[in-house]
This record gives structure tokens, sequence and C-alpha cells, in this order.
């Protein structure tokens, strides 16, 4: 998996990334700009060979979200120029190029992290923000809760079996679930909170607040190509403001 | 042999708790050594336990009375975390004794040595020997919430052994274990006492606490009843009004003895009952 040109990459250089499409699209103001990143993202993804839950994901999510933005702006926003109108709407040139801007945004914006979200992996992502000062507690945090979610769900999925030997009906229309809820869920969350303190006096027989630095397994590496990309990316920011502001 | 921990006239409430959970504990614990504390459910064993790795006073609060020494140290001038090294703690829910952070048993089981920023080449070579001394290398690579509860019994008690503390404290292992499981982690603890760690155990199976222990302190009521060499205790009348069970060979001896049966000693292991009686039965 590690020999994918993409995949390699250092989280934080892929993270980047992210944020160099977020300021480049919030510096130059054309539309058709921020919608060229999408192709770019595209086949970024089918490098690292994620194209097709990448653009399944985003047709999923952000295209509903981008066609009812669209369309409010393009019958809501405030503008004289009528373009065509539709029942007892009109649209307003005005209205066109602001959703088109608008939508253009997120959608770079979105896709891009949506993508990295694809790319990277959680747990080196937390390794390295640990790396750049994020404290252990922190990152026991975020990792932790990874873990512990499908946990969880094994754990409610229990639960609700032992009810049911119980008579609660867990199974039918929507009100006997909703009944199911309570009896269901009180458990759950009772029993989680119960386990802090033993989770918390785990941690203690593993040393987690032992002084003195710690160590990892886990080690990240930052290659030149690392190093290159994130000055490129800082190189073209700047270089973008001062066209956009100075030329 | 010195004492390694030493208690003095300890007493101990948990805040929201009307009663003391332990009742003026005197003993002392010889570097070295194995034993195991016995008693009944709501005898103080896993509050004591609590109190030997620290947890009590710096985790829990309530009120603490008398004196804890660690190696000739008060016990409340340690700070928590410093108390990994030195002392080891596996208890009895094999589920949750799981970090959480890792998705392999390797990483699971480095865990620890991580925390204490041990060198990653140490790390490997720690974790190797461990995963084949608990015999769990064929775990190495599963997910520690995929296991099973004996699994993760290991898992855990490799997870401490790891870190090498001169002190172990045990509370109930073998709770989620099949009779094998159960064999395998008594020989893992006996492996650490013959590496010279203390080893301190809670268990109900008597039969394995006379197999293996030198001492046994025997709790009451949140009071020491008892305490001293395993086979002076068993021996000892008192330990009947403890309601605890014998270890099987025991009982029958006694009963026998009861009977009339002359014995040279009490037998306190499976192995003594050829040689305990006062004559052959040709002889008779």
């Amino acid at each position: 998996m590690k020999q994918n040109p993409i995949l390699a990459l250092h989280p934080l250089t892929k993270f980047y990334l992210a944020v160099f499409i977020t300021v480049s699209v919030i510096i130059v103001p054309s539309y058709l700009f921020a919608y060229a990143w999408f192709p770019i993202l595209i086949i970024i993804a089918a490098i690292a060979g994620v194209a097709k839950s990448f653009i399944s994901f985003i047709s999923k999510t952000l295209l509903i979200l981008l066609a009812i933005v669209f369309l409010m702006q393009l019958f809501f926003y405030p503008g004289d120029s009528v373009i065509g109108t539709w029942w007892i709407f009109e649209m307003s040139s005005e209205g066109l190029q602001y959703g088109l801007k608008l939508t253009s945004r997120i959608l770079a914006i979105g896709a891009a992290f949506i993508l990295f979200f694809r790319i990277v992996d959680v747990k080196d992502f937390v390794k390295a923000l640990e790396d750049i000062g994020l404290p252990p507690t922190g990152a026991y945090i975020v990792l932790s809760t990874l873990q512990i979610i499908p946990e969880m769900r094994r754990q409610s999925n229990t639960i609700m079996e032992a009810q049911k030997t119980r008579g609660v009906e867990t199974e039918g229309s929507l009100k006997v679930r909703a009944k199911a809820f309570f009896p269901t869920l009180t458990p759950l969350i009772l029993s989680s909170i119960a386990s802090t303190e033993e989770r918390a006096i785990t941690l203690e027989s593993r040393a987690f607040s032992a002084p003195g630095p710690k160590t990892s397994l886990h080690q990240l590496t930052k290659r030149p190509i690392d190093r290159i990309l994130n000055w490129t990316y800082l190189i073209l920011s700047i270089g973008l403001l001062v066209w956009r502001f100075f030329l | 042999m010195t004492a390694i921990i030493q208690l003095e006239n300890v007493s101990y409430r948990y805040p929201i708790g009307e009663e003391w959970v332990l009742k003026d504990v005197s003993l002392e614990i010889k570097k070295g050594s194995f034993v195991s504390i016995v008693g009944n459910n709501g005898s103080g064993k896993t509050t004591l336990c609590n109190i030997l790795r620290g947890f009590i006073p710096h985790f829990h609060k309530g009120e603490l009375e008398g004196a804890i020494t660690l190696e000739g140290q008060d016990l409340s001038g340690f700070q928590l975390g410093q108390l990994g090294e030195k002392v080891g703690f596996v208890f009895q829910n094999p589920f949750i004794q799981i970090s959480g952070v890792k998705d392999n048993v390797f990483g699971e089981i480095a865990y620890g040595l991580e925390n204490l920023g041990v060198p990653v080449e140490e790390i490997y070579e720690r974790v190797e020997e461990v995963l084949t001394l608990v015999n769990i290398q064929h775990l190495r690579d599963k997910n520690p919430f995929e296991l099973s509860g004996g699994q993760r019994q290991r898992v855990a008690l490799a997870s401490i052994i790891v870190m090498e503390p001169d002190i172990l404290v045990i509370d109930e292992p073998s709770s989620q274990l099949d009779p094998i499981g159960t064999e395998q982690v008594f020989e893992i603890i006996r492996l650490m006492k013959e590496k010279g760690k203390t080893i301190i155990l809670v268990e109900h199976k008597m039969d394995l606490v006379a197999e293996y222990s030198d001492e046994l302190i025997v709790l009451d009521q949140g009071k020491v009843l008892m305490q001293g060499p395993t086979r002076d205790v068993l021996a000892d009348p008192l330990f009947r009004k403890a309601n605890i069970q014998y270890p099987h060979v025991t009982e029958i001896a006694l009963e026998l003895q009861e009977m009339g049966v002359d014995l040279n000693f009490v037998p306190i292991r499976d192995s003594e009952i050829t040689t305990c009686f006062k004559h052959n039965r040709g002889d008779v």
C-alpha cells in the first residue's frame, strides 16, 4: 500500500494540499479556477486508487448540497438583470454568477477535505499532529474514539439482544422502535460512563502519565518530496496573493 | 529477605461509603515472594490491590489512614505515572484492559513501553520476547477488540509483564479462563517469580493458590485474619473460621484426620498426598 506515490506522502503534506486548495479558491475569484480543482482532485484520487469511492461519496453528499445552494442563489440572490423566469420566481444573472462562485468554492474545499480523509490513515494523521506538538492526551482522545465506536456498536447489539429476551420489542414499526430507544440506549450510555474509571486505571497501568518523553513504534518519514510539495504550496499561495493584490 | 511493601494500621473508606472497607490492616510483603490474598467477596481484596498499586489515594479519593511504604519510601510520595514502572497491575475484567488506541496486539503490548519512553529497537525486542513467553505469537496481528476473554486476559498480562515491574499485582487473572488457560497464566506467573519479581495475587482457586504461593494473607471483612507461610496458614484451625474453601487435598486430609487417621503433616499440594500419611498402607 505504501508503494502508492500519493498514499506514501506524509499525512501533513496531504493536509496542506487541502489547506492550499482552500486558500487558493478564496484568493482567486474566478469560478472556473475553483471548478478546475475538481478534475485535478479526481486524478489524484485515481492515482491513489480511491477514485470510485471518492466520486460516489461526493455524489451522495456534496452534490445534493451544491444543487440546493445553487438554486437558492439563482432564484433569490438580489439582482436586476433578469435572464429567465420559472413559475413566480425570477432568475438573475447576478444570482447565476454568485451561485456558480459559491458552489465552485464549496465543491473545491469540500472535495479537497473529503479526498484528504480518503487518502490519509487517521492514525498517521494523529501521529503527525503529535509530532508537531499535539499533547498525548489529545491524540488518545481522537484514536480511542475511533476504536471505541465499533466496540460500542457491538455492545449495543448485545444490549438489544438482552432486552429482546426480556420482552422489549426492538423491531417493527417506527413507533415500536422508538419505544425500544430508552431501554436500549440507557444501559449503553450508563455502562460507557461506568467503564471510564476502569479505562483510566488501564491507562495508568500502562504508565500513561509517566513523566518524561514517550517513544513510538509508529514512525512517519518526511521525504524530500514532502518538503518540496510543502514549499510549493507556500510559494504558490504567496504568488497568488501577490498576483491578486499587487498586479 | 527484606520487605518491599509494608502496611501499618491502614484503614480506608471510599468517598461515598459509610463503612470502612479496610480496617487496621498491617502486613509486610517480602521482596521476591509470591503472596496470595484470599478472602470472601467483599473482604477488601480488590481495595487492598488498589492501595498497593497507588490508585488509592492517587486516583480514588476517600479517607486513608495509616502508613504505606514501598521500598522504604512513603507511597504517597510517588507519582502515579512513576509507579507504573515499579508496580504492574492486572485486574479482573479483561474486556476493559485494552488501551483502545492500538489496532493490533503487538502495538497494544508495546504501548506501556512507548509511554515509558523506551527506545524503539528495545521495544521490538522486549515485545517479541513477551509474545513468546506468554505464548500469544499467533495473536500478534489481531485487533485486541476482536479477541476472546481469555486471549484478552493474556494480552493484558503480557502488556504489564513487558514493562518489567518489580512487583506484580494480579487481581483474579483466571476469572475468564478455562482450566488450560488458567494453567498457562499461572505458569507465566511462576516464571515471573523465578525472575525475582514480587507477586501479589488475588485468587479464589485454592488448589492453585496452595500450589504456587509462598505466603497467604487471609482477609475477612476488611481485616487481616491471618498472615504467614501458606502451609502454616492452611494448617491453622483459624482458617476454617474464614469460611474459605480449602485446597481439595487439604480438605480430604483434614477430614481423614478428624476420623482418626494420623498424618505426618497437612498436605496442601496434590503431589503430597502420597507422603503425608504416617504409615504406608501395608504397615497398618
